[in-house]
């Protein structure tokens, strides 16, 4: 009897102990960068036989609607500009000193990355998520989230989500669905360090489904999780004016 | 200065090489070779931009050494292109000299900007001289900015094989610019010494699936085409912007109130051919087609960029298309990125359609745009 009841209390705990999908979605969303952040960023585009690309960056984002990222390097990209606000693109040419608004699916600085990748900054916004079960991913135990797309404006229509059970929240893996059930991409987040003033996965890899050995990483190079950012700084007019 | 302050200071340096070829030919517009231009007239350009910043400061200069050759009288010219301080904080920012007015939506037309010379429908990707100006910006919240600028309006455009004098005025605009629904709005006054104002409104959003559009327009009182006209005019860039992966794809309509229709190409056309062609008649109704935004009432621009190997490469073709007189200019594009400090685009202009058309008409037959640029 005592034994019954001891699994039952344990299967009860065991329950309360998982946290619903939505709360798991969104700690792992905040376990990479907080409510507030600037960073900076180190971009590399691999494409098979071909010399690879990188890109440096300057990034700043302000809870889930807005992000700005500045080209640092190369020189010859240098100034090249995007903003996020909200549902909103918009990039700044330097050469033609000029901001044009762009849609989410251009590929972000030419790499495996969309826009939307980069600045659609809230899963938990865009999906409706489902804990789809439990499964070990390079050794580690992770909940397996199911995202469903709420409506068809973001760029995939599925996503399967893979956080660490082990209390960090650090998502692992994420695969990205179109509405006919191919995978187009995933993404894997590694290289756990402390970075700012926490530990948190600090090489995102994106490697395309189509092109077989493409992939782009985006390494954190710095993070700063105590900036205190003004709303103004993500205005076209701000885009425009520099640093 | 330690060389570490001089780096803080010190952010971007380019210099660069600009070539423009044009085959040139007798036309209407060059009766008997008037411009005195050679079979392949050249501009030669050396180029160096310097953009420095420090805390809230920013310099920008932007200058060029021109040599013609082929233009009759050949000469060096010195210009700045852009020269100016900026101060700034994250409300907004002030920035006053030489300097770009970018304004406007549209890609290849922008109507509600009159402060500065168009920019070249026929390729948007060359720089452009800026005019004389204080600018300042305002940002109360994420969602609005005032811009408020006082000018010497210049209007002759550049990179012609002709040499045209540029009338200076003074001028001003003021322009709101709103975040509403997801769409940017914007509404410009702008006035011009001798001119009435202009009205402005500019619309764009994105429609989702990687396409954008927007609507560019202005209305005004008086033409800027001759012969002086002192009716309301109404001009108007719609377009889409639709990007996927690497590519990218442009479409813009632009309409001119004040363009010519077949009434009055025809009547400007006479008046072309009975001036004596050493006259000052002969001279200002050939410098026409380059006094506002084109000869035509409506045009089709339509645009293809797509990057490839990794960035390394890029590839072009841009098309303007004037409806009212079934002219087109192509402008096909390459450009190679050896390194990450230096670029080198190839542009060509290939003006085909009816012979009377408005680019057929143009003394050009045909251009090369070679640019080569080292940035630090």
């Amino acid at each position: 009897m005592c034994e019954v009841l001891l699994g039952v209390w344990l299967a009860a705990a065991s329950a309360a102990a998982t946290p619903d999908a939505v709360t798991i979605l969104e700690k792992a969303e905040r376990s990479v960068l907080g409510e507030q952040a600037a960073y900076t960023l180190r971009m590399t585009v691999v494409r098979p036989k071909k010399p690879e690309r990188v890109v440096e960056m300057k990034g700043w984002k302000k809870g889930d609607a807005l992000g700005l990222v500045r080209y640092t390097s190369p020189p010859k990209e240098r100034g090249t500009a995007y903003l996020r606000n909200g549902e909103n693109t918009w990039m700044f040419l330097p050469a033609a000193e000029k901001v044009v608004r762009v849609g989410d699916k251009q590929n972000f600085g030419g790499g495996d990355f969309q826009n939307s990748d980069i600045f659609r900054l809230s899963l938990a916004a865009d999906y409706d998520p489902t804990l789809a079960g439990e499964e070990t991913v390079d050794g580690e135990a992770c909940w397996l989230l199911e995202l469903k797309a709420k409506d068809r404006s973001v760029a995939y229509d599925r996503v399967r989500y893979w956080v660490r059970r082990d209390g960090t929240y650090f998502p692992v893996r994420a695969e990205y669905y179109t509405i006919s059930g191919k995978k187009l991409k995933w993404l894997t987040l590694a290289a756990v360090e402390k970075l700012g003033r926490r530990a948190r996965p600090t090489a995102l890899t994106m490697e395309s489904a189509l092109d077989a050995g493409a992939h782009t990483t985006l390494r954190f190079l710095t993070i700063d999780d105590d900036v205190k950012l003004d709303d103004r700084l993500f205005t076209t007019s701000a885009l425009e004016r520099g640093e | 200065m330690t060389a570490g302050a001089a780096a803080l200071l010190l952010a971007q340096v380019s210099l660069g090489v600009e070539h423009l070829h044009f085959r040139t030919a007798e036309t209407e517009l060059n009766r008997d070779n008037v411009l005195g231009l050679s079979e392949g007239a050249n501009l030669l350009r050396g180029t160096a931009s310097v953009r420095a910043s420090r805390g809230a400061a920013r310099v920008v200069f932007r200058g060029v050494a021109e040599r013609r050759f082929g233009f009759g009288e050949d000469e060096t010219e010195l210009a700045v292109r852009e020269a100016y301080l900026q101060v700034g904080g994250v409300a907004g920012f002030v920035r006053g000299g030489r300097q770009r007015v970018t304004w406007g939506s549209g890609f290849a037309w922008n109507p509600t900007n009159r402060l500065e010379p168009p920019k070249n429908p026929l390729n948007t990707g060359l720089e452009q001289k800026g005019v004389l100006a204080l600018r300042g910006d305002w940002s109360p919240t994420k969602a609005a900015t005032l811009t408020v600028v006082a000018a010497r309006v210049e209007t002759r455009p550049g990179d012609l094989p002709i040499a045209l004098t540029s009338a200076k005025k003074n001028g001003g605009a003021g322009r709101l610019a709103l975040l509403v629904a997801n769409t940017d709005v914007a509404a410009v006054v702008s006035v011009r010494q001798e001119r009435s104002p202009l009205f402005g409104l500019d619309l764009a959003r994105g429609l989702g699936a990687g396409l954008t559009a927007h609507v560019e327009a202005a209305l005004y009182r008086g033409s800027e085409l001759a012969p002086p006209r002192q009716e309301t005019f109404v001009r108007m860039a719609a377009g889409a912007l639709y990007t996927r992966g690497e590519s990218a794809l442009a479409l813009e309509y632009f309409h001119n109130g004040e363009g010519y229709g077949d009434r009055e190409r025809a009547a400007w056309r006479a008046a072309l051919k009975a001036a004596p062609v050493i006259s000052l008649a002969y001279l200002a109704a050939a410098a026409t087609p380059y006094s506002g935004l084109g000869l035509g009432r409506d045009y089709v621009h339509v645009s293809w960029t797509r990057s490839v190997a990794n960035g390394r490469w890029g590839l072009s073709m841009r098309a303007v298309a004037s409806v009212t007189d079934g002219g087109v200019t192509l402008t096909p594009g390459v450009s190679y990125a050896p390194s990450g400090r230096v670029t080198v685009n190839a542009d060509g202009l290939l003006p085909l359609g009816p012979a009377d058309s408005e680019y057929r008409l143009a003394p050009v037959r045909g251009g090369l745009v070679t640019r080569v640029k080292v940035s630090y």
